[in-house]
């Protein structure tokens, strides 16, 4: 774990209802994460891997502990440096697609921007060229019900892009997703992943968990294990 | 976000929910044209009794002698009406327009359709002028009339209505206690509303000289006096004061302590005029409390409906603050939304209040009037505004404290 990491946890905690019957969602963990990495966060549920997203995320507060993002602390920013954080440093996608019903894929993947400060005068070029590069250039017209599941993914990870994030955070980006468009969205962000973004997902899918380069795994409010999946992979080709 | 950018999302939000929107927009709407229509009313009505108080007959004073109340005094001319002194005393009162001296009697006018009791009044040349009445029909009497002390009649409405039944009364005679007349000219109808409860149209004028000599028998005592006097101030706010100053001279001609009772009365529309200027603050009063319980009502169905939309929107206010939404984007966002809905709300208010008066106004007494006014609009949308806010601005903020993570989560 480097000094210069992207991302540096430091005895991070997380106590839900403090007293005789808390919930220790993270316990005291520390780790880093680099510039470019694809990584993979795996766990029951429960295990605290959400807890630590939020974090990551900048929606919630740690207990106790420090994450330091791109050299910033997240415990010392304002709420107003903390939205403004999310809005520049972070590309969020959902399970659930999280997208504005009524709204129209460009409109979806707009949505960003219009938080941007200062204001981005190119909002409707930036959008269609992010859902270009997801390969939804010719969708740009649709509503989410005119789309299938994985235009759907694809149109919210469309929406993490168009602000140009430093990091993509995923939760359970397959969940609501079958194996085949899965595979779609999961090579798709392998491919930004190579494109230089930094890729963090939730899964506890071990077969999603899988695409990424590392595994952490969470327990009980702990890291588990933290296996290079490449190094394994190559491991176990050699057997 | 910049203010634009809020409301045309306002909009498409109000746009995306019709139904709602226009549900939540009825009672905003209904407030704003009942306190819309009700401000016009109360306008109308100011109006009304603004121009009703600027007519001659809200400034005139009439005074009288009280027959109940004869003077202590024995003496025949100190118990007698009023001198030509006391007008002269009058007239020079600040503030008097005009003052002139009347002998009046009920008499019964007769002619061969019919007999009617009315008040005669012996007046001066100067009579028809103070109290700016207007000859609609042949002439008013004249110097040579009172020279001469004809027996000539002008009468009023009335009179022509009950005596003549629309014949031309010009050069037709009239017996008054059995005197004849012969009838000069007709006096424009005065005010409808009457003086002590009387038809203030039910009167004939004849010369003071010929009233003198020929109805009131030409007797020492009525020589230089009269029995009433017709007292116009320049504008309404003198009128008390003039009352009271004319109170002071009489009672100083006739020896009267100021506890003595009077043996006079001043009549004057003072009193009407504080009355209708009672009933006005009563109605505004009523008006206001009954509108703004409208709009409470109307703000209070608004601030419920935005608080369902926050909580629908719940998912939506949790991806936007991830997205970077600051609370002050959310509540912004929300305000303006309340903000908006009312106020185009309070637009189709103004012209519902518009329509229901178009229909409305046949069916209103004919002393209500509804007077609409930009001043009037603008106060009545400015409340739709206020009530967005008010009502707007607790919806918002609980949508801007929403916790992200929860928010996402919520079904």
């Amino acid at each position: 774990m480097s000094e210069t990491a992207m991302i540096r946890c430091e005895n991070l905690t997380k106590i839900y209802n403090p007293g005789p019957n808390e919930i220790r969602a993270l316990d005291n963990v520390s780790f880093g994460i680099e510039d470019g990495e694809f990584i993979a966060i795996v766990g029951a549920s429960g295990s605290g891997k959400s807890t630590l997203m939020n974090m990551l995320g900048g929606l919630d507060q740690p207990t106790t502990g420090t994450v330091r993002i791109a050299g910033a602390s997240l415990s010392e920013m304002s709420g107003k440096e903390l939205a403004q954080f999310r809005n520049a440093t972070i590309g969020f996608v959902f399970q659930q697609f999280q997208l504005l019903a009524k709204k129209s894929a460009l409109q979806n993947t707009q949505l960003p921007l219009i938080y941007r400060r200062p204001r981005e005068p190119n909002m409707d070029a930036r959008a269609r060229e992010s859902l270009t590069r997801v390969g939804l250039g010719d969708r740009v017209g649709h509503k989410p019900t005119q789309l299938s599941g994985g235009q759907q993914q694809r149109v919210a990870i469309a929406r993490a892009l168009v602000g140009n994030p430093k990091l993509l955070l995923a939760d359970e980006p397959t969940g609501a997703l079958d194996s085949v468009t899965s595979e779609d969205v999961m090579s798709l962000l392998k491919d930004l992943n190579r494109q230089g973004l930094t890729v963090i997902i939730i899964t506890h899918d071990h077969e999603v968990a899988a695409v990424a380069d590392r595994v952490v795994t969470f327990k009980d409010g702990q890291i588990l294990s933290d296996v290079d999946a490449r190094a394994s992979t190559a491991q176990r080709e050699s057997v | 976000m910049p203010g634009f950018s809020t409301i045309s999302l306002a909009l498409s939000s109000l746009i995306e929910h019709p139904l709602r929107s226009f549900l939540t927009s009825l009672g905003v709407m209904l407030g704003v044209a009942a306190v819309y229509f009700m401000l016009a009313i109360g306008e109308g009505s100011k109006r009304e009794i603004l121009e009703q108080l600027n007519k001659i007959e809200t400034r005139s004073m009439f005074v009288f002698p009280d027959r109940s109340r004869r003077g202590r005094s024995s003496n025949q001319r100190e118990r007698a009406p009023f001198s030509e002194d006391n007008i002269i005393q009058i007239r020079n009162i600040s503030g008097v327009y005009s003052a002139t001296g009347s002998l009046t009697k009920t008499v019964t006018a007769v002619n061969e359709y019919s007999d009617w009791s009315t008040s005669l009044n012996g007046i001066d040349l100067d009579y028809l002028k103070g109290n700016e009445l207007d000859i609609v029909m042949g002439e008013p009497i004249t110097a040579a009339d009172m020279e001469r002390r004809e027996t000539v009649v002008v009468i009023g409405q009335t009179v022509l209505g009950t005596l003549f039944r629309g014949d031309d009364p010009i050069g037709q005679r009239i017996k008054i206690d059995n005197i004849p007349f012969t009838v000069k000219g007709v006096i424009s109808a005065l005010t409808s509303t009457s003086f002590r409860g009387d038809d203030v149209d039910n009167i004939i004028l004849i010369p003071r000289t010929t009233a003198r000599n020929r109805i009131f028998g030409g007797n020492d005592l009525v020589r230089d006096y009269v029995n009433g006097i017709n007292v116009v101030g320049t504008s309404l706010e003198v009128i008390p004061r003039i009352e009271r100053e004319i109170d002071e001279i009489l009672r100083q001609s006739r020896n009267l302590s100021p506890n003595d009772a009077p043996d006079y009365r001043i009549f004057s529309r003072s009193a009407d005029r504080q009355q209708s200027a009672r009933s006005q603050q009563i109605l505004s009063i009523f008006l206001a409390v009954a509108g703004s319980v409208v709009l409470l009502v109307g703000g209070v169905g608004l601030m419920n409906i935005m608080l369902v939309s926050v909580t629908e929107r719940t998912r939506e206010i949790g991806l936007r603050i991830a997205l970077g939404a600051r609370q002050f984007d959310i509540l912004f966002q929300f305000l303006i939304e309340a903000v908006v809905i009312s106020f185009l709300s309070g637009l189709m208010g103004l012209g519902l209040a518009h329509i229901i008066a178009h229909f409305a106004t046949p069916f209103l007494p004919d002393d209500m009037n509804i007077l609409f006014s930009p001043d009037v609009a603008l106060l009545a949308v400015s409340t739709s505004l206020v009530v967005g806010v008010v009502f707007g601005f607790l919806p918002a903020r609980r949508a801007a404290q929403l916790n992200p993570i929860e928010a996402l989560r919520h079904e």
